[in-house]
C-alpha cells in the first residue's frame, strides 16, 4: 500500500538544504552555451547599463541637489562630508528579464512513498538552480510578484529569503497577475492541479504583451498511477474536498483518464500562447528538467 | 465457588450474557476507512465512485474486542484464587492474629509474614477488625483495629533475637476475648517451645474453649529452626548445632569469623537422622582460636544461628618485669627478650616503659590490668608492692616467676614452695654431675602431653625445701626428682615458679620449643573460667556493662536498640527482650550474651494433644487476587485494539503523516520518550562518591612513582605544568636511575596525595582559592613527608620595592592557614644544591627569582665547615617564582615549548639540573649530605 503525506507550511519554504542542492544543480548546468547565446542578444536588446543615470542598481554618480527635488533623494552620507547636498544617481539599466514563479501551495507539499521528494522541494530546487544558472549567464532574474529582476551573485540566497518571507505565497495556487515586458520571459514551476478554466486566464494575462514563457509541471508518480485499492477516503489538502471511494481501484481508472485529459488541455493552452510545457516527475532526477529548461530558455533567447 | 476460585461480586458475571449483543454491535461498526491525501482530487472531484464494497470489521479484531470486554467483566466480578483458607470463616467477627516472632521464626519469616498478610487481607475483604499480637515482644494490651492499620502494624513486626515468652501474653488475649466475644484466633506458630513454656498451648486452648471461639494454628510440619551454641573448654572450641525436631535439614556448614567478619575456619556438621543435636569441634591453633568472635551457621539468617565468643577465651595480657638493671647493654641476652619472643604468638606482651626500679615497673603493669604478671629474677619486694601483688594474685591473677641470682638470695613469700638459700649447680667445674634433663610430665600436671626433648640441660637451679605438699605443687621435675616448675593456688589466683632463669645462663630450656608450649599452657590457665585451677580474671565482680553491638532477629550485628539494657559482668543467662544477644562492655574485656545458653536444648511444641484447635500448614495457602491481573489484561487488549484501529485507518504508516512518521520526524520527542521510559524502568541508584584511591589517578600512582602537579583550572597553566613535568620526567629517566611514570594531574580536594613525593603547584591568581578541605589535605601531605613546590611564576613582573604580585598575594592567602616552617633562600651549602648536580641557583623560565626552602638549623659554631648541610627531613615546601615548568616543558617531538628569558645560554639546561636536584632531594632526603663526606672517609681509611 502506497503511503502519502502532505507537508506543512514550514516545510514548504526553502531551507539550507534546498538552496545548497539548487547551487549544486546549477553548477552542473552547461552555462557556457547559454553565455554565448546571451552575448549576441545583449547586443540586440542592450542588456547592460545604458551609460547614463536612470533606474538601475549600480552607482552612477553624485550630483548636486537641485532645489525642488524630493528631499528623500538626498544621499545624506555623502552630503555630510561638506556643505553641499548631493543626490546619488544610479545607472539606468534595462535588461532582458526572466521572471520566476514557484508554486508553494498545499498541494505542492504532497509526497508519496514512490518518490521520497515532496513536489515543492523539487520545484524550489529546480527554480533556484535555474535562477542561479541564468544569473551566471548574465541574465536578470526576478520572482514574479515579489522582487525586481536582479543579477546578484547571491541570487539563490536572496530569492530563498524572499520566498521564506512570503506567507501569502503558501496559499496561492496560480501565478500572480502581472504585466511583463515584451522581451521578458516567465518560468512557472507548479503542479497545475487547478481546473483549466482557472489556469487559462492567468497564463493569458502573463503572456499579454507577447511575453514568452515556460511551464514546468511537477507531478508525483502517485498522481499519475493512482495505485490504490479498497475502501478509502480521498482528501484534497487545499479545497477541503473529500471523497469516499468504495473501490479505489475502479475509481482509479476514471481518474487516470481525467488527468491525461487535463494535461492535454494544458499542453494545448501553452502551445496557443507560444509557450513550452515541461513535464517532470519527482522520481526522476531534477537535472533532467533543469537541462531541458536551460536549453529552452537559451533557444528562445537565440531566436 | 469454583474450587479455590471465588468471586467477590458474582452478580457482575451476569454481564457476560451481553457479550453476543456486543458481537453484533461491533460487527456493524467497522474501523474507519483509510484516509489518503490526494491533491489531484480537485480536478477529479466530480468523478462519482462506480462501485462500492461493503466494509466489515475483520474477525480477529472482533475477537480481540470480545476478549477485552470479557476480561473487564470478569475483573469487575472480583475473582480471588484461594481466599484465605483457615480461620477465615468467621463471618464479621474480629480476628486475633498471634505471630511467633522469636529468632526461631526468622528462618522462614517471609513465608510467615505472607501468611499473616493473607489472613489480614482476607479479614479486610470480609470487613473484620483485626488484633495483632507478636509473641516475642513485651506483653501489651491488644486492640482490634481496622485491617488497614493492622496491615501496617504487621509489616512493622520483625523477628526478635531471643526466644518468645508466650505465656506472658495470655492475659492480653484473655482481655481481648472478654471485649470481643466470638472472635477467631489464628496463631502462626514456629513450633518451638520458648522460655517458661509448656503451658501456653493448653492454656490458649482452654481460653478459646471457655469463650467458645475458633482457634486455628498454622505451622510448618516440623520446626525448621537450626541453632548453635558454642563453648570453650579443655583448650578446644566446641560448637553444638541444635534443632527442635528432625526436619530434614541434616547437613550444613559452621563458620568461625573474627571481629571484622572475616572467616577463619569452617566445619561441616551433620545430624544423625533422628538426632536433634550435633557437636563439632574446632581444632585450631590458640592464636587463631583467640581471634574468633563469632560462630555462625552458614546461610542461616537467624539470631539463634549465631554464637558470639567473648573475651573470656581470648588472649591474655602479660606483663614482663625483670629484676636486673634497667639499662641493658645487651638487650638480646636479657630474660625479657626470651620471654617476649616466646609469649608474643599467643599473648599480649607488655613491658614497663620508663619505669625506674622494679617496684615502679610492677606497679605500672598492675595498673594496666594484666592478667599474667611475669617476674623474671626479681628479688625481695618492698612492703607496698608485695601487698599489691598479693592482692592481684588473690583476685585471680596469675603470677609467673623465674628464678635467678636475686631470687635465690632473697626471702620472699610470693613463691609456691619454700626455697633453699642459694642454688644448686650441676655439671660445673666443681661438680661431678652432668647437666640434668627433664623427667616426663605427670598426667595431672598442666604440661601433660608435652614431650620434653632429650637435649635439655639444666645446669643450675633453685631447690625447694622438702615438704609434705611439695609433690602436689610440682608441675615438672628433673630426672632426679627435684622440682623444676612448682605452682600454688592462692586465693583465686595462681603462683607459678620456674626454678631456672628465663635466659640461658642456668639452662637451655628457654631455647627449646618446649619452653613456648609450657608458657602457653601456663598462660592459658590465667583468667579463664574453664581453667582447672584458676578462676576468673581481674574483673570487678559486679561491673555493669552497657550493650555495644547487638544482634537483630536475623543474626546481623548492629547498634543496640533503645530497649536494650546493660548487664552485669557475670551475666550467664540466655538473651531476653531487655538484654538482646550481642557484645556488652568495652571491646577488650566485655562479655558476649547469646540467644541460647551453652547448655540449652530446643524442644518442639506439643500441639498434637490439643483437641479443639484446627491445625493448618503454612504452605500452599497463598491467596491471589486476580482483579489486578484481569484489569491489566483488559487494558493491554484495549491498547492493542486502539493500535489495530489506527493501523487499519492508515495512521501507522511511516513517512506520510502517519503516527510513526510523525513521531519519526521528531527525534527529540522520541529521545525524550525513550529517556522517560528508561527512567521508569531503571531508576539510577544513588551512588556514593568513590574513594580517592579508586580514581584512575590513584590506582596508577600506587604502582609507579610519578611526579604530580595541581590542576588549577587555568587551561594554559595546566598544560604548561603537564608538559613541564613530562619534560622533567624524560630528563630524569635519561640521566638518573629514577624512571618516573607519566606525571599526574591532581585535584587536591579529591585525589589521594600520599602516592606522590613531590607536587608541583603553579599559582594561577585568576582561579578561586582551594577549599578548606583541600588545604587540610595539603597540610597532612606536608606533615607526612611530602614536598610541595609552589611556583608563583612572577619573577619577571615582581619588583623588590613594589607590593606583592597577584600570584604572591594569592599564595600568601592560601598559606595563611597552613603550618609553614620558617623559610630562607636556598643557602649555598644546602643539600638541595648538591643532591645530584652541583648547582647554585634554580632558574626556570626566568632566572631572577629567589628559591625558598625550610630554614636549616644554624651551622654548628667552631666545627669544621661541612660542604653540605641538611636538616632532619626534607623541606616540606619549596617556593620559587621562576616558572620552572615552562622551562622544562617539551612538546611531543622533544622541542622546547616556551622561550627562556635571560642571557645565559645554558639556562634551560640549568633549569633541568635544578629540577633533577629537587626531585632527588625529595626522594633521598639528607642522604647526599652524608655522601659528601665519602672522600674524606676514604682518605681516612687509606691511612
Amino acid at each position: 500500500m502506497v503511503a502519502t503525506r502532505v507537508s506543512g507550511p514550514s516545510e514548504r519554504a526553502p531551507g539550507r538544504r534546498e538552496t545548497e542542492r539548487a547551487l549544486s544543480l546549477a553548477e552542473r548546468m552547461p552555462r557556457l552555451v547559454l553565455e554565448a547565446r546571451r552575448v549576441s542578444s545583449t547586443l540586440a536588446h542592450g542588456l547592460h547599463g545604458r551609460r547614463r543615470a536612470g533606474p538601475g542598481e549600480s552607482f552612477w554618480q553624485f550630483r548636486p541637489f537641485v532645489t525642488g527635488e524630493a528631499a528623500a533623494r538626498i544621499d545624506w552620507r555623502r552630503s555630510a562630508r561638506d556643505d553641499r547636498l548631493y543626490v546619488r544617481e544610479r545607472e539606468w539599466e534595462a535588461a532582458h528579464n526572466v521572471w520566476l514563479w514557484i508554486d508553494r501551495s498545499a498541494s505542492m507539499g504532497f509526497v508519496s512513498d514512490l518518490s521520497e521528494t515532496p513536489k515543492v522541494e523539487r520545484a524550489l530546487v529546480l527554480g533556484l538552480a535555474l535562477a542561479d544558472t541564468l544569473v551566471e549567464g548574465g541574465e536578470r532574474v526576478g520572482l514574479l510578484g515579489l522582487t525586481r529582476p536582479n543579477a546578484s551573485r547571491r541570487i539563490v540566497e536572496a530569492m530563498a529569503q524572499e520566498i521564506v518571507g512570503d506567507e501569502a505565497g503558501l496559499a496561492q495556487d496560480l501565478p500572480p497577475r502581472a504585466a511583463l515586458g515584451r522581451f521578458d520571459e516567465a518560468i512557472l514551476v507548479s503542479d497545475f492541479l487547478t481546473p483549466l478554466r482557472e489556469i487559462e486566464p492567468a497564463l493569458r494575462t502573463l503572456a499579454g504583451h507577447g511575453t514568452r514563457g515556460h511551464c514546468v509541471l511537477i507531478a508525483d508518480p502517485v498522481e499519475e498511477t493512482f495505485p490504490f485499492a479498497g475502501q478509502a477516503v480521498l482528501q484534497d489538502p487545499e479545497a477541503g474536498i473529500s471523497l469516499d471511494v468504495g473501490d479505489a481501484a475502479a475509481w482509479g481508472e476514471a481518474y487516470r483518464e481525467r488527468i491525461a485529459a487535463h494535461r492535454a488541455g494544458l499542453l494545448g493552452l501553452t502551445r496557443d500562447l507560444g509557450w513550452t510545457l515541461t513535464l517532470h516527475r519527482t522520481d526522476r532526477p531534477a537535472s533532467e528538467a533543469a537541462l531541458r529548461l536551460v536549453t529552452l530558455v537559451a533557444a528562445r533567447g537565440a531566436g | 465457588m469454583l474450587g479455590p476460585l471465588t468471586f467477590a461480586a458474582p452478580f457482575a458475571l451476569a454481564a457476560l450474557v451481553a457479550l453476543p449483543a456486543l458481537w453484533f454491535l461491533l460487527r456493524v461498526t467497522p474501523p474507519r476507512p483509510r484516509r489518503i491525501d490526494f491533491p489531484p482530487l480537485r480536478i477529479a472531484a466530480d468523478l462519482a465512485p462506480r462501485r462500492e464494497t461493503p466494509a466489515r470489521t475483520p474477525p480477529w479484531l472482533l475477537i480481540l474486542r470480545m476478549l477485552a470486554a470479557a476480561a473487564l467483566i470478569l475483573a469487575v466480578a472480583g475473582p480471588v484464587w484461594n481466599p484465605a483458607g483457615i480461620g477465615a470463616a468467621g463471618g464479621r467477627n474480629p480476628l486475633i492474629l498471634l505471630i511467633d516472632n522469636g529468632f526461631s521464626a526468622a528462618h522462614d519469616w517471609r513465608e510467615r509474614l505472607r501468611v499473616a498478610i493473607d489472613a489480614v487481607e482476607g479479614a479486610a475483604r470480609d470487613g473484620r477488625p483485626v488484633a495483632i499480637l507478636s509473641l516475642a515482644d513485651p506483653a501489651a494490651a491488644a486492640e482490634a483495629r481496622n485491617p488497614a492499620a493492622a496491615l501496617e502494624r504487621l509489616r512493622a513486626i520483625a523477628p526478635r533475637p531471643h526466644l518468645a515468652d508466650r505465656a506472658a501474653h495470655l492475659p492480653a488475649i484473655g482481655s481481648v476475648l472478654e471485649r470481643m466475644p466470638g472472635a477467631g484466633i489464628v496463631w502462626i506458630s514456629d513450633g518451638v517451645a520458648g522460655t517458661g513454656e509448656g503451658r501456653f498451648a493448653p492454656d490458649l486452648e482452654a481460653l478459646a474453649t471457655k469463650h467458645g471461639v475458633d482457634l486455628a494454628i498454622l505451622k510448618t510440619d516440623q520446626p525448621t529452626l537450626i541453632a548453635i551454641t558454642g563453648s570453650e573448654g579443655g583448650g578446644r572450641l566446641t560448637a553444638r548445632v541444635l534443632r527442635a525436631a528432625p526436619n530434614g535439614r541434616d547437613t550444613g556448614l559452621v563458620r568461625a569469623l573474627d571481629q571484622k567478619g572475616l572467616p577463619l575456619a569452617e566445619h561441616d556438621f551433620a545430624f544423625a537422622p533422628n538426632a536433634t543435636e550435633a557437636e563439632i569441634v574446632f581444632d585450631l591453633p590458640v592464636e587463631l582460636r583467640n581471634a574468633i568472635a563469632r560462630l555462625e551457621i552458614a546461610n542461616e539468617r537467624s539470631a539463634g544461628a549465631v554464637a558470639l565468643m567473648d573475651e573470656r577465651g581470648k588472649r591474655r595480657r602479660v606483663g614482663l618485669v625483670f629484676g636486673g638493671t634497667a639499662d641493658q647493654a645487651q638487650p638480646l641476652l636479657a630474660p625479657t627478650y626470651y620471654l617476649a619472643k616466646a609469649l608474643t604468638p599467643f599473648a599480649d606482651v607488655q613491658e614497663p616503659r620508663g619505669a625506674k626500679g622494679t617496684a615502679e615497673s610492677i606497679g605500672q603493669m598492675l595498673d594496666s590490668q594484666v592478667s599474667v604478671l611475669v617476674l623474671a629474677d626479681v628479688g625481695a619486694l618492698d612492703e607496698q608492692t608485695l601487698g599489691r601483688v598479693s592482692t592481684f594474685v588473690d583476685g585471680g591473677g596469675l603470677l609467673l616467676r623465674f628464678a635467678g641470682a636475686r631470687l635465690a638470695a632473697g626471702n620472699d613469700p610470693l613463691v609456691p614452695v619454700r626455697l633453699r638459700r642459694g642454688g644448686r649447680t650441676l655439671g660445673g667445674t666443681l661438680s661431678w654431675d652432668s647437666p640434668k634433663t627433664l623427667a616426663p610430665f605427670a598426667p595431672e600436671s598442666p604440661f601433660a602431653g608435652l614431650a620434653p626433648p632429650a637435649d635439655i640441660g639444666v645446669r643450675r637451679q633453685i631447690l625447694a625445701e622438702p615438704d609434705g605438699e611439695l609433690p602436689s605443687r610440682t608441675w615438672a621435675s628433673l630426672q632426679d626428682g627435684t622440682p623444676i616448675v612448682t605452682a600454688e593456688k592462692r586465693g583465686q589466683g595462681l603462683v607459678v615458679l620456674f626454678h631456672v632463669t628465663a635466659d640461658t645462663t642456668w639452662s637451655n630450656l628457654p631455647l627449646s620449643g618446649l619452653f613456648i608450649d609450657m608458657l602457653r599452657r601456663v598462660v592459658g590457665l590465667a583468667g579463664s573460667s574453664a581453667a582447672p585451677v584458676a578462676e576468673g580474671g581481674p574483673r570487678p565482680a559486679a561491673a555493669v556493662l552497657a550493650p555495644r553491638l547487638t544482634l537483630d532477629g536475623f543474626g546481623a550485628l548492629g547498634s543496640p536498640p533503645a530497649s536494650a539494657k546493660a548487664v552485669s559482668a557475670d551475666y550467664g543467662d540466655r538473651a531476653t527482650g531487655e538484654h538482646p544477644p550481642g557484645f556488652y562492655g568495652p571491646p577488650d574485656g566485655g562479655i558476649a550474651v547469646n540467644a541460647l545458653r551453652p547448655d540449652d536444648r530446643l524442644k518442639a511444641l506439643d500441639l498434637a494433644s490439643l483437641k479443639n484447635a484446627r491445625l493448618g500448614s503454612l504452605a500452599g495457602a497463598e491467596t491471589l487476587d486476580l482483579r489486578a491481573h484481569l484489569f491489566t489484561l483488559a487494558l493491554m487488549l484495549l491498547v492493542l485494539d486502539t493500535l489495530a484501529g489506527l493501523w487499519l485507518g492508515g495512521f501507522l504508516s511511516r513517512s506520510t503523516g502517519g503516527l510513526l512518521g510523525r513521531v519519526g520526524n521528531r527525534p527529540a520527542a522520541l529521545l525524550l520518550a525513550g529517556l522517560a521510559l528508561l527512567a521508569l524502568a531503571a531508576p539510577l541508584p544513588a551512588r556514593a562518591e568513590e574513594p580517592a584511591a579508586n580514581r584512575p589517578n590513584g590506582f596508577e600512582s600506587a604502582l609507579v612513582t610519578r611526579l604530580a602537579y595541581v590542576i588549577t583550572g587555568d587551561a594554559a597553566v595546566d598544560e604548561a605544568s603537564r608538559a613541564g613535568l613530562s619534560g622533567l620526567t624524560q630528563m630524569l629517566a635519561s640521566r638518573t636511575a629514577l624512571e618516573p611514570g607519566e606525571p599526574a594531574g591532581l585535584d587536591p580536594a579529591r585525589d589521594e596525595l600520599s602516592f606522590y613525593p613531590l607536587i608541583y603547584w603553579p599559582i594561577a591568581p585568576g582561579r578561586p582559592q582551594p577549599s578548606e578541605a583541600a588545604i587540610r589535605r595539603i597540610d597532612a601531605f606536608m606533615r607526612n613527608g611530602g614536598t610541595v613546590l609552589f611556583d608563583t611564576r612572577d619573577a619577571l613582573t615582581s619588583r623588590p620595592g613594589d607590593g606583592p604580585t597577584p600570584e604572591a598575594a594569592y599564595l600568601r592567602k592560601m598559606l595563611a592557614t597552613l603550618e609553614v616552617p620558617e623559610l630562607e633562600p636556598v643557602p649555598i651549602d644546602h643539600v638541595l644544591t648538591k643532591a645530584f648536580y652541583l648547582v647554585e641557583t634554580f632558574p626556570g623560565r626566568y632566572a631572577t627569582g629567589q628559591t625558598w626552602v625550610e630554614a636549616l638549623p644554624p651551622a654548628a659554631d667552631g666545627g669544621e665547615r661541612r660542604p653540605a648541610r641538611a636538616g632532619d627531613g626534607v623541606s616540606p615546601i619549596i617556593i620559587t617564582g621562576n616558572d620552572l615548568a615552562a622551562a622544562w616543558a617539551v612538546g611531543r617531538r622533544g622541542e622546547a615549548l616556551y622561550p627562556v628569558t635571560g642571557g645565559d645560554q645554558r639556562q634551560r639546561e640549568m633549569a633541568f639540573r635544578g629540577g633533577v636536584n629537587i626531585v632527588m632531594y625529595t626522594l633521598t632526603g639528607n642522604y647526599k649530605a652524608d655522601q659528601v663526606h665519602v672522600p674524606a672517609l676514604l682518605e681516612r681509611l687509606g691511612q
